[in-house]
Order: structure tokens, then C-alpha cells, then sequence
């Protein structure tokens, strides 16, 4: 006689080693995203939109063997007539499959998975470990949204807030009551039923997040010598910071300013897509971004940050002038970042102390065009500290180690 | 709603027992756990273990038959059986009666040649679920403990897993142990005093449990690590039979199970569904071998020519590949129309090699039996360990190149589990090829 009998188990005895799986997933994506973050075709893209990025695939490595003439195998042909010679497929059937929601593809031998994910959750994976730094409180404070917030327990209530902990503690209470005045008898195999009055639920109060208001700036060099490259390096430095500021803070403003020798307020559609021309004065962006702040933004008010984006050559006889305003900027701001954009620069890591970047190098590797123009980034040295970051970018590797070296996350090699 | 009460499935029960005891089967009892297709996706991710210790890896198989199953690519399984006694078995609570009659008599097919095939003599089915279980509890301990923790456990059971199939390929055999080779070595001196072997060696003989062999003699490994070795170690150990009979064990229990509900006087409204679902169990797979449909019409063959009697024999005493070096002729492979192929690089396709004609059958059968069961995966064993404690790996390369990338992998593995140098003799392309 078999038996019979059904499941008792109740709980899912997969979902840790799926978490554990998941994270593996992400772990492989993150890994995998600082590849694709400068990737023109995410540039610009909204939030919804999904992209594709290839994530390795979490392979179970064994012995066996290869994709060879010798390693044959056996098929039925089933009704069909088959012959020597005859070809019946372009590839091996490949083992394993699909994963999670991706699709296999197989590249040189490698397993990739293209895993669809949002910018949203792309900023998720990026900037979980990132923070804006010094939100300072400030005079005055903007309400956010509401949240609701448990607060205590009721008797009434609708079905889904029953508290299954209050409620159970109650019919405890209740049944060692019941115990002691002998009206209940544990030993007697008898069941100590729920009671309506056993019930309670979770009451909820709808709770205002204050937050303190903040600003960014945006600053761009658009003269002539932002060559295309160069542009789009520095839009996707922007495009990164902007994607991280959304994704932290649920309110902030955005003003976008670019410059070549005046500098204008311009919207971020203007901003992300403007053409380059004319000859480069900093001051005239910082200038105006002043000349905003004193308007606008009253600093007690106000979070203040500051993010500069050029190729780092500016009219000499300027350069006292930014630095003043650089200076100025810093006072009022919570952070102010500098980024050059610079071809040259390799990504060289720091051998002088302080400078993150190798600055003492710098010299023999910057590009000088024209004898008016002078670089600013030595000249920014002094400034430096927890308040006033430079960083340097070469190339599409280097956006995620500067954005990194700006907001102290740690940077994974 | 479904068609059937657990009171229509006890009263089958008794008439399928009665049946197969007829038949002069001897199965370990049979204890029937209902559940759902989510439960039965989580007890496929396992093994069809009640209780087996965790890894990542079986997240992803139960992520990958989820979404295959959600696509439609797949459907669930109709029976699935453990190896143990009592033999624990499921059925799918959304399955209808008919799907039910032949799991039930199908798993009676499984437990008799579990009980009765010889490659399992060794797997512990007494206790297998109970140690499965404490191995769970060992891992789960390992994790939870704060010096050790769920990262370490798991770099050790990656390394191991990439050589869980490294285990001796003989099931069913006792081996020698070190001191029983001493004493027939010392055996062998006093008889012919010329004769000195080096009996400070670690390894006398080659060693195929690769597993073992590290978790023992590795120098480097904490305990705990390898405890862990050897919880793989047995689990593949208990597994392996299995991966070596599976032919023959699917091909029986097809075979019982169209004998028994033959023989249960169906009505029609269950037998004609039945019928179409053992014609679909039993279909060849086309450019693939399914083992269900290999399995039954070998038995069908033999049962036709010799009976069910001598079948009976050969399900204690064969695995499938001398199962399928017996058995298979000219004409059953022709049946079949088994073909041969392999992907030619020149033409970037794939094409067939040979078919089953008086010309080509024999290549078709040696290859077929190439590629049954472990044969599929390279055969590494431990050459020797040398006084300076190397690990001498040794591919025993029969045709077939190992894959590089992977085996450069496994390789690594290897290295971080032994600790000292490890060492890779196989050839490529007819050359010797070293790590």
C-alpha cells in the first residue's frame, strides 16, 4: 500500500539560493554596466526606456568537451530519410539555455545574457552606494510627497493590515486567562479557537518628509575647440550625474548654463544638443552662474552644487578671473566639481598624493593650441579639498572612475 | 476542478501493487507526495530532493525551468521518483487521473530497478534522504556562522562543483584502500624479493575520485572546506548511477508501465488519453536520442525475443553502455534511424557523418555509446602526487579535445581548492597540451 500524502511545506524552499542567484545577476550587470554607461545609444534616453546590456553569464564551470569535428553526436532521424553528408544545422545545439529574462547569445565561445533593464533601474544598480554629499539643513525646507507610516495597532481595520503578531499575543493572553480560571484544559486535546476580539490591526498615519531644497549647476564649454569627442564625453559625464541626481533626490533643481566667450541659460534639451563655436572665457558661465545664485537661489536657502565640464583651456588673461570665481563658487556652494575633458590623459593613478589623477604628469601630455590659451587645471590645485574636486576623463572608461572620485564612492577596478 | 479524489488514487494504487506483484517486481514502497507545478518546479531545481544543502546554482535552474516552462518551451515532468527506501515520489495536484495511473505505475518501474540494478548497490537508499539532510543542516550552519559565512561556503562549492563529475566510474564496485594495496604490494616483495616498489608514494594507484583525493591530501583546506568536498563528493557518488543507467531505467519503467495499465481494464475515457500520452512519452526526438524511446523499444525487443523473464535479468545486471554494446544490432538501429553528426569547421554547419546501414551502424553504436551517461564528460583522474606536492592531472583523452576556455577554468578551481601546484597533461589537436 503506497501513501499518499499532501505537501505540508509552506514556505518556498528556492527563494534563497534565487536571491543569492539574483544577486549574482546584478553583481554581473554592475560589472558590466561601466562598459556601457558612455554607450551613445543611452545618451539622452528617458527613464523608461529599456536598454540591452550584455552581462556574463553566471557560468557553472566544468570538464567537457570541445565544439570539434571529433566530438560527434547521435540523432534519430525519426520518419525522415537521412544521408551521409546531409546538413541539418548551423550550429550546435547550444546546452544550457536561457536565464532569467535574458536570452542567450554566444559570442567566441563566451556566454553572454543581454539583460533588458531601465535607466531607472540602470541608476539603481549604479548609484546605491553614492551619496550627495554635505546636504546641509537650511533655513527653509520644502515639504515632498507623504508617506504612510505604521503607527500603533487598532481594533478595526480592513483585512490586509491584520496584525498576525498583535493578534496571536492576544489569543495567548487570552487562552492562559482562560487557563487559570480553569475553563480551558491544555491537556485535553482541544482547540483554542481565534476570537473576533483577538484581532488587531495596523493603523497608519500618513507622514511628511521634509527635505532641504538643492540646486545643480551645470556648466559646459561649447567653444570651438570642444571637438565632437570631447562634447560627448562631457554630455555623457552630465548625463550620468543627471540620471544621479534624479534617482537620489526627489526634488532638485537643474540649471543648465554652456559658454564659449558669454555664457547663456539654456534648457536641457539646448544643453545636451547645442554645437560648438568661438573661443573660451570661464568667468563668463561663472559670472552668470553667480549672478543666478544671488537671484535666485539665496545660499541659506539653498544646497548649492556646482559642476563644471570643459577641455580645460581658457583665455589667459582670464584666468585670474575664474579662479576668483572659482573661489567664490566654492564659498557657496555645498560641492563643486571640475572635469577636463582631455584626450591625452590615460587614466593614470595617483602618484602625487593629494591629485587622484597624476596631475605632475599633466604637463608633458596637455594639448596646447594656441599660445593665448592656458590651461587651469595646476592653477585649481590650491583650491582642492573636500569641497572643490577635479577630476580628469580621456575616455568613455574614465566617466564612472571620476564620477566615482567625485561623490567617494568606492571604485571598483 | 480535477477528476480524481486521493480515495480513486488509493483504490488504483492497490490494483497497480497487485499487478506488478504479479509480475514478480520488487520495489521499495512508494510514498506519494501531492503537490503543485511551483513545488514541483522548486523539488526539480533539487534533484527531487527533499531537502538538499543550498547554492546558487539551483536558483538558476529553477529560474531557467520557470521561464522555460512560462514560455511554453517545456512542460513539467510527469513523474519524478527518489532512489531511496521508502522511495519518495510526486504527482502534480494539476495533472488529471489518467497522468496520475501512469506515474504511479511508472515510478513502481523506477523503485524495481532501483532495488534491483546492481550500479546501485553502494547508494544508501536506507538513509540517503537523512544524510542529504544533515548536509543541508552542515552548509546551512556554515553560512549562518559569522568566521565563516555564505561567500566562503560558496567558493568552495563552486571549485567543487566544477568537478563533481570527476568520481570513479565503476558504481557498484568496492575499491581498494590505501592499506589493502600496501599489504598486496608487501605481498607481492616477500614473494619475489627483486621486487622494491616506492611505498612512501601518497598514491599508489591513480586515483579517479578527484574530489576525494583533493579533500584528503590537500595540505591547505580548513575542515569545514573539506567537509564540504565531500558532501559533493557524496551526493555525486549517490547521482552517478543514475546518470549511468538512465536509458535502461526509463526504458523499464515505460516498460512497466504500458504492461501494468494494460492490465487494469481501463475504461476508455482513461485508457485512450493514456495510450496518447505514452505515444508522445516514447517518441522519437527528432536529431536527438531520447532515452525513454531508446530505453522501451530496446526492452520491447528484447522482451519479444528472449521474455519478460530474461528481461528481468538484464535490468540487475546491465548499465546502458554495456546495456547498449549487447543489444544493439543492424536492424534496431536502422528502426531507429539513428545518424551520426558533428560540426564541420570548413563549412560552418552541421552535417551527418553516418547512418545505419550495413556501412555505417557500427560507427553509429560506438558513437551513440560515447555520448551515454558519463561518457559525455571528459575522464580526469589524479596521475600522482609528487614529493613536492604537486597535483599531476591526467586527461584520458579518448578522441575527443577538452574545451579550453572551460578546462582553463576548472583548472583554477582546482588550484584554489589543492593549494600547492597542480599540473594538466591533455592533448590538442594530436598534440600534447599542458597547463
Amino acid at each position: 500500500m503506497s501513501i499518499f500524502r499532501k505537501h505540508k511545506s509552506v514556505v518556498d524552499r528556492t527563494s534563497q539560493d534565487r536571491s543569492r542567484h539574483k544577486k549574482k545577476i546584478e553583481k554581473a550587470i554592475k560589472e558590466s554596466i561601466k562598459d556601457v554607461i558612455a554607450e551613445e545609444s543611452i545618451i539622452g534616453q528617458n527613464g523608461k526606456k529599456k536598454i540591452r546590456i550584455p552581462v556574463r553569464g553566471l557560468k557553472e564551470y566544468r570538464f567537457i568537451f570541445g565544439n570539434n569535428e571529433k566530438n560527434g553526436s547521435v540523432g534519430s532521424g525519426g520518419e525522415h530519410k537521412v544521408k551521409r553528408g546531409q546538413k541539418i544545422g548551423k550550429k550546435r545545439a547550444q546546452k544550457g539555455g536561457a536565464q532569467g529574462t535574458g536570452h542567450a547569445s554566444n559570442e567566441k565561445g563566451d556566454e553572454y545574457y543581454d539583460v533588458e533593464v531601465t535607466l531607472e533601474e540602470l541608476a539603481e544598480y549604479l548609484f546605491t552606494d553614492l551619496e550627495l554629499p554635505d546636504l546641509e539643513k537650511k533655513q527653509f525646507r520644502f515639504l515632498s510627497q507623504k508617506s504612510l507610516k505604521r503607527k500603533g495597532y487598532r481594533f478595526e481595520g480592513i483585512r490586509p493590515r491584520l496584525s498576525k503578531k498583535e493578534t496571536l499575543k492576544r489569543k495567548i493572553r487570552r487562552r492562559k486567562m482562560a487557563q487559570n480560571r480553569g475553563t480551558y484544559d491544555p491537556e485535553q486535546d482541544e482547540r483554542f479557537p481565534f476570537h473576533k476580539d483577538d484581532l488587531k490591526y495596523h493603523h497608519i498615519k500618513p507622514k511628511k518628509k521634509e527635505n532641504s531644497a538643492a540646486v545643480i549647476f551645470f556648466l559646459m564649454d561649447v567653444s570651438g575647440s570642444m571637438s565632437q569627442d570631447r562634447k560627448f564625453l562631457a554630455r555623457s559625464f552630465f548625463f550620468l550625474l543627471y540620471q544621479f541626481l534624479n534617482h537620489k533626490y526627489e526634488k532638485v533643481e537643474v540649471v543648465f548654463i554652456s559658454h564659449s566667450t558669454s555664457a547663456h541659460r539654456v534648457s536641457e534639451d539646448d544643453f545636451f544638443k547645442v554645437s560648438t563655436h568661438g573661443g573660451t572665457i570661464i568667468s563668463s558661465c561663472l559670472n552668470l552662474e553667480v549672478e543666478i545664485i544671488e537671484k535666485e537661489f539665496h545660499p541659506h536657502t539653498w544646497n548649492i552644487y556646482t559642476f563644471y565640464c570643459g577641455d580645460g583651456e581658457n583665455w589667459t588673461a582670464d584666468n585670474e578671473k575664474s579662479l576668483t570665481l572659482f573661489k567664490k563658487i566654492k564659498d557657496l556652494s555645498q560641492l563643486t566639481g571640475y572635469c577636463e575633458i582631455n584626450e591625452s590623459y590615460k587614466g593614470l593613478t595617483d602618484d602625487d598624493g593629494d591629485d587622484a589623477f597624476g596631475i605632475s604628469s599633466w604637463a608633458t601630455f596637455s594639448a596646447w593650441k594656441n599660445e593665448e590659451m592656458e590651461n587651469l587645471w595646476a592653477k585649481l590645485s590650491p583650491l582642492c579639498d573636500n569641497k572643490f574636486k577635479k577630476v580628469m576623463v580621456g575616455d568613455t572608461e574614465h566617466i564612472w572612475t571620476a564620477f566615482n572620485a567625485l561623490f567617494g564612492g568606492k571604485i571598483s577596478s | 476542478m480535477s477528476d480524481w479524489t486521493e480515495r480513486d488514487l488509493m483504490h488504483w494504487d492497490e490494483k497497480i501493487i497487485r499487478i506488478a506483484q504479479d509480475l514478480g517486481l520488487d520495489w521499495y514502497p512508494i510514498d506519494y507526495e501531492i503537490i503543485d507545478y511551483q513545488e514541483m518546479l522548486s523539488a526539480m531545481a533539487y534533484t527531487g530532493l527533499p531537502t538538499h544543502y543550498r547554492h546558487w546554482s539551483y536558483g538558476k535552474e529553477y529560474e531557467r525551468t520557470h521561464t522555460l516552462y512560462n514560455m511554453g518551451q517545456t512542460g513539467l515532468p510527469y513523474e519524478m521518483i527518489i532512489n531511496s527506501n521508502p522511495s519518495m515520489a510526486y504527482l502534480m495536484r494539476e495533472n488529471p487521473l489518467y497522468v496520475h495511473l501512469l506515474t504511479m505505475a511508472h515510478c513502481v518501474g523506477h523503485s524495481d530497478f532501483f532495488k534491483n540494478n546492481r550500479m546501485f548497490i553502494n547508494t544508501n537508499p536506507n538513509n540517503i534522504l537523512d544524510s542529504f539532510k544533515s548536509a543541508s543542516r552542515y552548509v546551512r550552519e556554515l553560512i549562518e556562522d559569522p568566521s565563516v559565512g555564505i561567500d566562503n561556503v560558496e567558493k568552495i562549492l563552486d571549485a567543487a562543483h566544477s568537478i563533481k563529475y570527476q568520481v570513479p566510474r565503476n558504481p557498484g564496485i568496492k575499491y581498494k584502500t590505501h592499506n589493502d594495496l600496501v599489504a598486496l604490494e608487501q605481498e607481492k616483495m616477500k614473494e619475489d624479493p627483486s621486487y622494491r616498489p616506492d611505498l612512501d608514494k601518497i598514491l599508489l594507484q591513480p586515483e579517479f575520485n578527484v574530489l576525494k583525493c583533493i579533500a584528503e591530501h590537500s595540505k591547505h583546506l580548513k575542515d569545514y572546506e573539506r567537509n564540504l568536498l565531500l558532501i559533493v563528493e557524496e551526493s555525486s557518488q549517490y547521482f552517478i548511477p543514475q546518470a549511468f543507467t538512465k536509458i535502461m531505467n526509463e526504458g523499464w519503467a515505460c516498460t512497466i508501465h504500458y504492461k501494468i495499465l494494460n492490465e487494469l481494464n481501463l475504461p476508455d475515457n482513461l485508457y485512450l488519453p493514456f495510450i496518447k500520452l505514452h505515444n508522445q512519452v516514447i517518441r522519437p526526438h527528432l536529431g536527438q536520442v531520447n532515452p525513454y524511446h531508446l530505453g522501451y523499444k530496446l526492452f520491447a525487443k528484447i522482451i519479444e525475443d528472449k521474455g519478460f523473464e530474461e528481461a528481468k535479468v538484464l535490468r540487475e545486471i546491465h548499465n546502458d553502455i554495456t546495456f547498449l554494446r549487447c543489444y544493439l544490432d543492424e536492424e534496431f538501429l536502422q528502426e531507429m534511424n539513428y545518424f551520426t553528426y558533428s560540426f564541420k569547421k570548413d563549412k560552418k554547419a552541421i552535417t551527418i557523418d553516418d547512418i545505419s546501414d550495413d556501412e555505417g551502424w557500427e560507427k553509429v553504436r560506438d558513437e551513440l555509446i560515447k555520448n551515454v551517461g558519463l561518457n559525455r564528460v571528459p575522464l580526469i583522474y589524479v596521475d600522482e602526487i609528487t614529493k613536492d606536492n604537486t597535483l599531476c592531472l591526467v586527461h584520458e583523452h579518448d578522441g575527443r579535445d577538452l574545451d579550453l576556455p572551460y578546462a582553463r577554468k576548472v583548472f583554477e578551481y582546482i588550484e584554489g581548492l589543492w593549494g600547492d601546484d597542480v599540473t594538466l597533461v591533455s592533448a590538442v589537436e594530436n598534440e600534447i597540451w599542458e597547463f
